[in-house]
């Protein structure tokens, strides 16, 4: 059955994207006009505008999209296996503790592994801690979200610990870590994020059926003829695997793991989790707030980690505050 | 009726414990002044620098520490007891990010002096307390600990998306906010103290006259009416003082997460769920917590020290986890 709305949905959201991205390489301290920045990704601009274009602004434009669609993408699968809009990434403390572990790499304590490998290391120990406190009810009711809570202020704290004990240059270094900033990725991580969204979204297309039939019950789930255990261990393994390496690349940035998911939900098709979609509008989101982190105040530049909390708190607030019947939990 | 234990045997232990607290923190530092010559220097006697040490930089700090420990302590109990929320704590409410977000804009635009920092603080853990007041007064809010809690823990984040701007603004101030904003006790002068005292003896005589209303009100509303009391105002109350102590406790040491939730915590396992008795615990329990963390963040990493906010979250984090592991939420 040709499914013309989710068709529609992401064509609309790739050209956003699409817009997006042209924009965010035409503006800045050196200003470009879209055309001339289309003809220096083609290689036909004249060397200024080609270094501009290709080298300062590509790189870091590609960081911010991979890393917002890994996010989105790593959110909306938590939210549909807990069945819960709340749980996300960064709400249960998956983002702070991938970054404990990167800074911990970045200013050497400890392992001496890449910040990617630390990031999903800190992701999983932290995934598997709430999943410990949480006990028997699993990624369902109160407990997994505030045991989060707990897990994300030990994990904040342990940064703060490192930053405060090494040398100052070093705590420099990691510093875009402790606010989310698109300053500080190694093109290493980048690739590695690549790699991994790739094969992540693929795996997922393979078992998005089983991940539809998960927003009904458990029991109707089964009937289906969905592995539920299965598709969960996946799930779950899919959602730290891409927190973490996104992380290692733009530190966190948690609120786009909720804001992009809620935004493809309400524009998709209803009844089928909206993944790809959700790829596409975080990737966008990223890039804009990334785009208005560098001109809004410039020369001076916000880390895209202080624009997505001040957009997206207030919003996370009043779903919050919204009176409801039911509760969110 | 389950007769009532009495208070006694826990309130002295709990200030026999305090007293050696207090002891180990005029004795124990970061610094090469050995303990000996500390104790001597207690006694009245002792090398000029062990004097100096003890008197002029360790004094201050502790009389600083046992203050914000009663503050944040009491702060904690009062907040749970209004909003029957376990987990409702300054820290995690926002109040104190509230408070710490007024003092960087303060420092930003330059205010050096104790008693304007003291009033700012104040002033941001009011506008902090609005979302505890909003949160109690929507529809279904009450009986849901956890999205008050993570309301909070989003309004936090926000403040501190803020913050970090402002530090982004201006060198000279984000290094006087970030050395603030992890919190501490140590350096802070006396005048802050001299600031700070009246607002936190203010919040004291409110505390004792809001505590029977408020052991009222845990009766639910209408008995509390019935019994003579107006909800409405002893809201307004509690509210005044919470804002009061916090922003006091913040101005002494910046926001300091945790303690709120930690002191309460404890002191309701003895007092049993009576708010006055439990006030009369958080007392010493208050100071001992906030010292207690003071002294291990001096030893933990000597010579350096460790940033007495992140000590607090450290032993408060694993209390947070602690009471969500406990099979139920325990009502208040």
């Amino acid at each position: 059955m040709p499914d013309t709305r989710t068709a529609l949905v992401n064509l609309v959201l790739l050209l956003l994207l699409v817009a997006v991205v042209l924009s965010s390489l035409s503006m800045g301290t050196v200003q470009v006009s879209p055309l001339d920045a289309v003809k220096a990704l083609a290689g036909k601009a004249d060397p200024m505008t080609d270094f501009v274009v290709n080298e300062l602004r590509l790189s870091r434009i590609l960081a911010g999209l991979l890393s917002g669609a890994a996010l989105a993408m790593a959110g909306c699968l938590m939210q549909t296996l807990a069945r819960n809009r709340l749980a996300t990434p960064g709400i249960i403390g998956i983002d702070n503790a991938a970054t404990a572990f990167a800074v911990a790499s970045v200013v050497g304590v400890g392992l001496a592994l890449a910040p990617s490998a630390m990031a999903l290391a800190g992701a999983a120990a932290a995934t598997a801690l709430a999943f410990g406190l949480a006990g028997a009810n699993g990624t369902r009711g109160y407990r997994f979200i505030v045991a989060g809570i707990g897990i994300g202020a030990i994990a904040g704290a342990v940064t703060q610990v490192m930053l405060s004990r090494v040398a100052i240059d070093a705590a420099n270094a990691a510093y875009p870590w402790t606010v989310g900033s698109l300053n500080a990725r190694s093109e290493q991580s980048v690739q590695v994020l690549a790699i991994g969204l790739v094969a992540g979204y693929l795996i997922l297309l393979a078992i998005s059926r089983a991940l539809n039939t998960l927003q009904f019950s458990d029991a109707v789930a089964i009937a289906l003829g969905t592995r539920l255990k299965l598709t969960r261990i996946l799930g779950l393994a899919l959602s730290v695997l891409l927190t973490g390496l996104a992380v290692s690349v733009c530190g966190p940035v948690g609120l786009i793991a909720l804001l992009a998911p809620e935004f493809a939900r309400t524009v998709s098709r209803p009844g089928k989790v909206p993944l790809t979609a959700s790829a596409l509008a975080g990737a966008s989101f990223m890039v804009i707030a990334d785009l208005l982190g560098r001109t809004l105040f410039s020369p001076l530049e916000i880390p895209v980690g202080i624009i997505t909390a001040i957009v997206g708190s207030p919003y996370l607030l009043w779903i919050l505050l919204k009176p409801s019947k039911r509760s969110l939990t | 009726m389950i007769a009532s234990r009495s208070l006694f045997p826990p309130f002295f232990a709990a200030g026999f414990l305090l007293l050696l607290i207090v002891l180990a923190s005029l004795v124990y530092g970061a610094g090469p002044v050995p303990v000996s010559d500390a104790f001597a220097a207690i006694a009245g006697g002792g090398t000029g620098e062990a004097r100096f040490v003890v008197t002029e930089l360790r004094l201050p700090r502790t009389v600083l520490g046992l203050l914000t420990g009663l503050a944040l302590g009491l702060a904690g109990a009062l907040l749970q007891s209004m909003t029957r929320n376990p987990l409702a704590e300054p820290g995690l409410l926002g109040v104190s990010a509230g408070s710490g977000f007024a003092v960087a804009v303060a420092i930003l635009f330059g205010a050096t002096t104790a008693t304007l920092t003291t009033v700012v603080a104040q002033l941001g853990a009011l506008a902090g307390c609005a979302l505890v007041i909003a949160a109690t007064r929507v529809q279904g809010l009450g009986n849901d600990p956890v999205r008050l809690v993570l309301a909070g823990a989003t309004l936090t984040g926000l403040l501190l998306a803020l913050t970090s701007m402002l530090m982004l603004m201006d060198q000279r101030a984000a290094d006087e906010i970030r050395f603030w904003i992890t919190g501490s006790i140590a350096g802070k002068s006396l005048a802050m103290l001299q600031a700070t005292l009246p607002s936190i003896a203010i919040g004291l005589v409110l505390i004792v006259l809001a505590a029977r209303p408020l052991a009222a009100m845990a009766l639910g509303e209408k008995a509390a009416v019935g019994l003579g009391h107006h909800p409405g105002r002893i809201r307004f109350l509690i509210t005044v003082t919470v804002a009061l102590l916090v922003g006091s406790a913040t101005a002494l040491a910046g926001p300091l997460i945790f303690v709120g939730l930690v002191v309460p915590f404890i002191a309701r396992a003895f007092s049993g769920p009576d708010i006055r008795r439990t006030l009369w615990l958080c007392v010493p329990i208050g100071p001992a917590v906030v010292l207690g963390a003071d002294v291990i963040s001096r030893l933990i990493a000597a010579p350096a020290e460790l940033p007495l906010g992140v000590v607090t979250a450290l032993i408060g984090a694993p209390v947070l986890l602690a009471i969500v592991r406990a099979g139920r939420m325990p009502s208040l």
